[in-house]
C-alpha cells in the first residue's frame, strides 16, 4: 500500500475555481482523513449500511439489556399487613454487577462525546476505546481481589478485608489509582488534559461501579412471586419480565407465545401469573428472548476484545519479522507455521476444553480466541513491513536516528496497517462464529447466555428437534456474522478498489 | 523440483514437533493434567485403597504419567520416531509394543530410617534365550504380573509414609511441610534434622520402613522382568543398526489411556471416514463453485451479479453448527421431513448388506451398502460443502475479472475470437490459478468444519475421536490426533503448491 496523502484537496463542483482562489484557499472542501474517507464510502453502499444498522441494534440490547430483560422488579413496593406500603426498593438495580453500570453510564457519556464532533471523532473514539480497557481491567482485578477474599479459609489480608465493610470502598478505590497511575506511561492519546480527563473519568467510573457492587446479594427470583402470592409486596416488572439464568424446571420447550395461565402456572393470583414467554423457553425452562438479548454483549464483546487482543499481537510480531528478516524472520515465522499447522478450531477446542469449569469465563475466552488468531494479522503486517523496510522515509528515519520503536509504530505503522484493519473485520466475524461454535460444542463460557449454546438445545438426544430454539439464536448469529462481513467487504472495496479478493 | 519437496518436507518435522508440543503443554498445564479424566475413573471403580495404587501403579509403570511433563513429552517423541537408541522394544502378541521396565524413584527421606539406599539384589531367575517360547512367555507374564505386585505394594506404602511425614511435619509445626492433601513436603521436610527421641517419630518410623522394605521388593522384581525381557519372549521391534544402541523401528503411537486399544487401530479406523468426507465434498464444491463464479463474472453488473454475490456471502457467513442443526432438525427429524437418517454413517442393517441394490440372501430388498452409506453423508456433506463453495465461488468470479481486463482479452477480442472462447480458453484458463491456491485455505477450514459435523452428526471420524480426547485427558490419542491432523493438513498445503508449480509454467521452486 502506498502512503496516501493524508488530505485530499476537492474543488467545489458547482462553481469555478481559479487556481488563485484555490491558492487562497478559497472553494477548496474541508478535507478528510484517509479513513473518515473509505468509511464515507462504506456508508453509501446500502448493504453495508443496513449491517451497520443490525449492529447498532446488537449494541444497543449488549449495553441495555440488564434494564429490558430481568426477573427483579424495577419497583418493589413492600407491604405490610393492612397494606400500606412501607418501603420502596429496587431489587434491579441492586443486582446489576458492575459491567452493567460501567456500560450503561460510559457508553452514553462516551457516545456523547464522540458523535458531536466531526473532525476529531477518531482520536476521540480511540481515547474512548482506551478508557473502556482502563475500566475493564479494573473490573476484573477487582474481581480477583474478591474471589481471593470469598474462598473458604482467607488468611492474612484477606481475612482482614473480609471483616471490614470499608473494603467495598478500599479495594476499588486502591485499584483505580494504581490503574489510573500505570496509565500515565502509556503512549499519549490525544492531549495530556484529554489522557487525563479519559483516564481519570474512566478510573473513577470503574472504581465507583466496582464498589457499589462489592457485596452483590445473591440472586432468588422465586421469593418475589412467593412474596407477592401472599400480598407482603408490590412489584412492577420490565418488558421482558425474566431474567437469562432463571430456570422453571416444569417450563421447559414451550413454544414462542405461550402464556402462563390454566395448566402452566406460576404463583397462581400474582399478576406475574399470566407473564408470556415470548420466544419459547429452552431445554431447562429459561425464557428465549431473554438469553436471546444478554448474549448480545458476549457475541459483540467476544468479538471486538478478541480480535483487538489478535491485532495486538500480530502485529507486534509481524512488525518484528518484517523489519528485521533474517534469523528473527525464520525463527519467528516457524511460531507462526506451528499455529497454521493445524486448523485454527482444533487449537481452540484444546486450549478450551483443557480448562475447568470455573475458568471458562467470558474473559479467559477472549484471551484464548485472542491469543491463538494472531497469525493473520503477523502476516499481513510481515508483508508490509518487508515492502516497507527498504523505502526511502523507513532509510531517513533510520539514519536520523530514531528508537526503534519510533521507527517501528510511528512510520511504518501507518503505511503498513490497512490491510490489517479491513482483515479485523473478517476476523471479527470469525471470532463470532468461533465463540458460537465452541458454546455449541458445550466449551464456551460457563454461567453466561450465549447464542450457540441455545443453539445446541434445539436438538436433544431422544431426537426431539425444537424450531425455535435453533431459528431465533441462529438468526442471530448469522445476522451478526453477516454484518461484520458485509461491512469487511465494503471496506475492502472501498480502501483499495482493485483488492477484490475473497479472503477467509 | 524434487529438492523443493524434501525441503518442504523436512522442514514439516520441526512444525510437526511444534504443535505436537503446543498441544501436549496445553493440556500438561491444565487443571488436572494429563490422564486426570483417567486417574478419576481408576479411583472411582476401585474403592480400596490397594485397587487405587493397583490402578496407579499400572498408569505409571505404562504411561510414565509420574514423571515430569517435558520428560514425558521427549519420551513421546522417542517413540514415534523411527530411530530408537537402547535395547530393542519387543511387540506382544495383540501388537502392543512392550519395554524394558523403567526405572522408579526411592521414597523420599529415606535417608532418615536407612543407612544406605536398598539395592537390587541380582535376579535369582534365569532363562535361557534359546529355551522354548512357551517358557520364555510363561516367565515373562509371571514375572510382569509380580512387578506389578510389587509396585503398587510399594506405592501404597509409599502414600502411607508421606502421609505419616505430613502428620510428623503438623505435629512438629514445621510450616509448609505438608501440602493441601496433608501429604509431607521432602523439599521442605529435609531442612529439619529428624527428632528421633519424639513419640511422632515412633508413629512415623513404622509406614517409612515398610516404604523402604516394599521399595526392595520391587527393585528385586524389577530385576526379574528384566532377566525375563531380556529372554525375549516376544518378537523384537524393528531392524538393529547397531545392537544394543541404536534400531530403527516403525514409529509407535502408543496405546489408548481409555481403552487400552493401540492407537493407531482407532486411526485406522477413523482417519478414513475423515478424509471420505472430504474427498467427497472437494469435487462438488469445485464443480459448483466454478460455473458459478463464471457465471456472475460474465453477468457482470447485472441483478444475477448481485444477486449471486449476496448468495456467495451470506452462505459463507452462515455458521456450520446453524447448518447442521436446521439439517438435522428439518430434514431429517421425524417431526419435519424425516426424509435423512439423523446420525452415523451405516444404518444397522449395514454389515448384512449387499454392495449394490438388489435382493439379500433372505430374498428382501435392501438399498445396498454403497447406497445406504452414500444416504448418510448427504446431510454431512451438504453441510460441509456451502461454505468452501461461496469462498470459491467470490474467488473464481474475481479472478475472471481481473483478467477480463487484461491486455490479451482485448487481443483476442479484437482478432475476432468468438466470445465463448475467450472465457472458456483464454479467461478461465488464467482463472484457474487463484482457484488452486484458495484450496491453503479452504482445506483446513474443512478440516476443523469436519470436527464440528462429525459432532452434530455423530459420524465416527477423526472429529469424534479428537473430542473424545480431549474429554480424556488421553495424552496418546490427542498426540497422535494433532499429529494426523497436521501431517495431513501439511501434505495438502505442499500437494496445493505443487499443484500451483505444474499448472503455471512461470512458477518455479528451486
Amino acid at each position: 500500500m502506498p502512503s496516501v496523502p493524508p488530505q485530499t484537496l476537492r474543488a467545489q463542483p458547482t462553481e469555478a475555481v481559479t487556481g488563485v482562489q484555490l491558492a487562497q484557499g478559497i472553494g477548496v472542501a474541508e478535507a478528510k482523513g484517509f479513513w473518515a474517507d473509505a468509511w464515507a464510502q462504506v456508508l453509501t453502499r446500502r448493504p453495508a449500511a443496513a449491517a451497520l444498522g443490525w449492529l447498532s441494534i446488537v449494541a444497543f440490547f449488549a449495553v441495555f439489556a440488564p434494564f429490558l430483560a430481568s426477573g427483579h422488579p424495577v419497583v418493589m413496593r413492600e407491604l405490610d399487613a393492612s397494606g400500606a406500603v412501607v418501603r420502596t426498593t429496587s431489587p434491579l438495580f441492586e443486582h446489576l454487577r458492575a459491567a452493567d453500570l460501567i456500560l450503561v453510564i460510559g457508553v452514553p457519556l462516551a457516545a456523547a462525546w464522540i458523535v458531536p464532533s466531526r473532525r476529531d471523532r477518531a482520536s476521540r473514539l480511540g481515547a474512548c476505546i482506551f478508557g473502556g480497557v482502563l475500566a475493564a481491567a479494573i473490573v476484573l482485578i477487582v474481581s480477583m481481589v474478591q474471589g481471593t477474599i470469598s474462598v473458604r479459609e482467607p488468611s492474612g489480608w484477606a481475612l482482614w478485608l473480609r471483616q471490614h465493610k470499608s473494603a467495598a470502598i478500599i479495594v476499588p478505590s486502591l485499584i483505580s489509582a494504581l490503574v489510573l497511575g500505570a496509565s500515565v506511561f502509556v503512549p499519549a492519546i490525544g492531549g495530556l488534559p484529554r489522557r487525563l480527563l479519559v483516564c481519570v473519568s474512566a478510573c473513577l467510573l470503574a472504581g465507583a461501579a466496582t464498589g457499589i457492587t462489592w457485596n452483590r446479594p445473591l440472586q432468588s427470583f422465586s421469593s418475589y412471586t412467593a412474596d407477592e402470592q401472599n400480598g407482603r409486596i408490590q412489584a412492577t416488572y420490565t418488558v421482558i419480565p425474566w431474567s437469562p439464568g432463571q430456570r422453571f424446571s416444569a417450563l421447559d420447550r414451550l413454544p414462542p407465545g405461550t402464556t402462563l395461565g390454566q395448566g402452566l402456572k406460576l404463583g397462581a393470583g400474582t399478576p406475574g401469573a399470566r407473564r408470556t414467554f415470548l420466544l419459547g423457553t429452552d431445554a431447562l425452562g429459561q425464557d428465549v428472548l431473554s438469553q436471546l438479548l444478554h448474549a448480545c454483549r458476549l457475541s459483540i464483546s467476544i468479538g471486538l476484545v478478541s480480535t483487538g487482543i489478535a491485532v495486538l499481537i500480530g502485529v507486534t510480531m509481524g512488525a518484528l519479522m518484517g523489519y528485521f528478516g533474517g534469523m528473527v524472520d525464520l525463527l519467528l515465522y516457524r511460531v507462526v507455521e506451528v499455529f497454521m499447522a493445524v486448523p485454527l478450531l482444533f487449537l481452540l477446542i484444546v486450549a478450551a476444553a483443557v480448562l475447568d469449569e470455573q475458568m471458562r469465563t467470558t474473559y479467559t475466552m477472549m484471551a484464548i480466541i485472542g491469543c491463538f488468531t494472531w497469525t493473520g494479522a503477523a502476516r499481513f503486517t510481515r508483508a508490509e513491513f518487508l515492502k516497507l523496510r527498504s523505502q526511502d522515509f523507513v532509510q531517513s528515519a533510520k539514519a536520523v536516528g530514531l528508537p526503534l520503536r519510533s521507527i517501528l509504530f510511528k512510520h511504518m505503522l501507518p503505511n503498513g496497517v490497512t490491510p490489517v484493519l479491513v482483515d479485523a473485520s473478517f476476523a471479527i466475524a470469525a471470532a463470532i462464529t468461533i465463540e458460537a461454535t465452541l458454546s455449541f460444542l458445550g466449551l464456551g463460557p460457563v454461567d453466561q447466555a450465549s447464542w450457540g449454546k441455545l443453539l445446541s438445545s434445539a436438538t436433544s438426544a431422544e431426537g426431539e428437534f425444537k424450531w425455535w430454539l435453533a431459528i431465533f439464536p441462529g438468526l442471530a448469529i448469522f445476522l451478526t456474522v453477516l454484518s461484520y462481513n458485509l461491512i469487511g467487504e465494503a471496506l475492502r472495496d472501498a480502501i483499495d478498489p482493485k483488492l477484490k479478493k475473497a479472503r477467509v | 523440483m524434487i529438492s523443493y519437496i524434501l525441503r518442504r518436507l523436512l522442514f514439516m518435522i520441526p512444525t510437526l514437533i511444534g504443535i505436537t508440543f503446543l498441544v501436549f503443554m496445553l493440556v500438561a498445564l491444565s487443571p488436572g493434567g494429563i490422564g486426570a479424566a483417567l486417574t478419576a475413573q481408576a479411583g472411582g471403580q476401585m474403592t480400596s485403597q490397594r485397587g487405587v495404587a493397583l490402578a496407579k501403579a499400572r498408569l505409571e509403570d505404562r504411561y510414565g504419567l509420574d514423571d515430569p511433563a517435558p520428560v514425558q513429552y521427549i519420551r513421546w517423541l522417542g517413540r514415534i520416531s523411527p530411530i530408537k537408541t537402547g535395547t530393542r522394544d519387543l511387540i506382544g502378541p495383540s501388537g502392543e509394543t512392550i519395554r524394558r521396565p523403567k526405572p522408579f524413584k526411592a521414597p523420599p527421606l529415606w535417608e532418615w530410617f536407612a543407612k544406605d539406599l536398598p539395592r537390587a539384589r541380582a535376579s535369582q531367575l534365569s532363562v535361557a534365550s534359546d529355551s522354548p517360547d512357551d517358557l520364555r512367555i510363561e516367565t515373562f507374564k509371571r514375572a510382569d504380573r509380580l512387578y506389578a505386585d510389587a509396585r503398587a505394594e510399594y506405592i501404597s506404602s509409599l502414600t502411607a509414609m508421606k502421609q505419616g511425614l505430613g502428620d510428623y511435619a503438623k505435629a512438629r509445626d514445621i510450616r509448609g511441610g505438608a501440602d493441601a492433601k496433608g501429604q509431607g513436603r521432602p523439599s521442605v521436610l529435609k531442612n529439619y534434622p529428624p527428632d528421633q527421641a519424639s513419640p511422632e517419630w515412633s508413629v512415623l518410623k513404622k509406614p517409612a520402613e515398610k516404604a523402604l522394605a516394599d521399595y526392595q521388593g520391587a527393585l528385586d522384581a524389577r530385576e526379574d522382568l528384566i532377566v525375563a525381557f531380556n529372554a525375549r519372549p516376544y518378537r523384537r521391534a524393528g531392524l538393529s543398526i547397531i545392537p544394543g544402541v541404536l534400531s530403527v523401528a516403525a514409529p509407535d503411537l502408543g496405546t489408548t489411556f481409555s481403552t487400552q486399544r493401540p492407537v493407531i487401530d482407532l486411526v485406522k479406523d477413523h482417519l478414513p471416514v475423515t478424509l471420505l468426507i472430504n474427498a467427497i465434498a472437494f469435487p462438488i464444491i469445485y464443480l459448483i463453485a466454478i460455473p458459478g463464479g463464471m457465471l456472475a463474472a460474465t453477468k457482470r453488473g447485472s441483478a444475477l451479479d448481485v444477486v449471486l454475490g449476496m448468495l456467495f456471502i451470506a452462505l459463507w457467513s452462515f455458521p456450520v453448527v446453524l447448518a447442521g442443526v436446521l439439517a438435522i432438525g428439518f430434514l431429517a427429524s421425524n417431526d419435519y421431513l424425516g426424509a435423512f437418517p439423523v446420525s452415523g454413517l451405516h444404518s444397522n442393517a449395514a454389515p448384512q448388506m449387499r454392495w449394490l441394490p438388489g435382493s439379500g440372501a433372505d430374498g428382501r430388498f435392501s438399498v445396498g451398502y454403497v447406497v445406504d452409506t452414500v444416504w448418510h453423508m448427504c446431510l454431512p456433506v451438504l453441510c460441509l460443502v456451502y461454505g468452501g463453495f461461496a469462498i470459491l465461488s467470490k474467488q473464481c468470479r474475481a479472478a475472471m475479472l481481473d483478467n477480463f481486463s487484461a491486455d490479451y482479452v482485448r487481443t483476442a477480442k479484437a482478432k475476432g475470437v468468438a466470445p465463448r472462447d475467450v472465457i472458456l480458453r483464454h479467461v478461465f484458463r488464467n482463472s484457474l490459478l487463484p482457484l488452486i491456491t484458495m484450496f491453503v485455505t479452504i482445506f483446513p477450514a474443512m478440516l476443523a468444519g469436519s470436527v464440528v459435523i462429525e459432532k452434530i452428526f455423530s459420524v465416527p471420524g477423526m472429529g469424534t475421536l479428537i473430542l473424545r480426547s480431549i474429554a480424556d485427558r488421553d495424552r496418546e490419542l490427542l498426540l497422535a490426533n494433532t499429529l494426523m491432523i497436521a501431517a495431513v493438513n501439511l501434505l495438502a498445503l505442499l500437494l496445493a503448491d505443487i499443484l500451483y508449480a505444474l499448472a503455471d509454467p512461470r512458477v518455479a521452486y528451486d
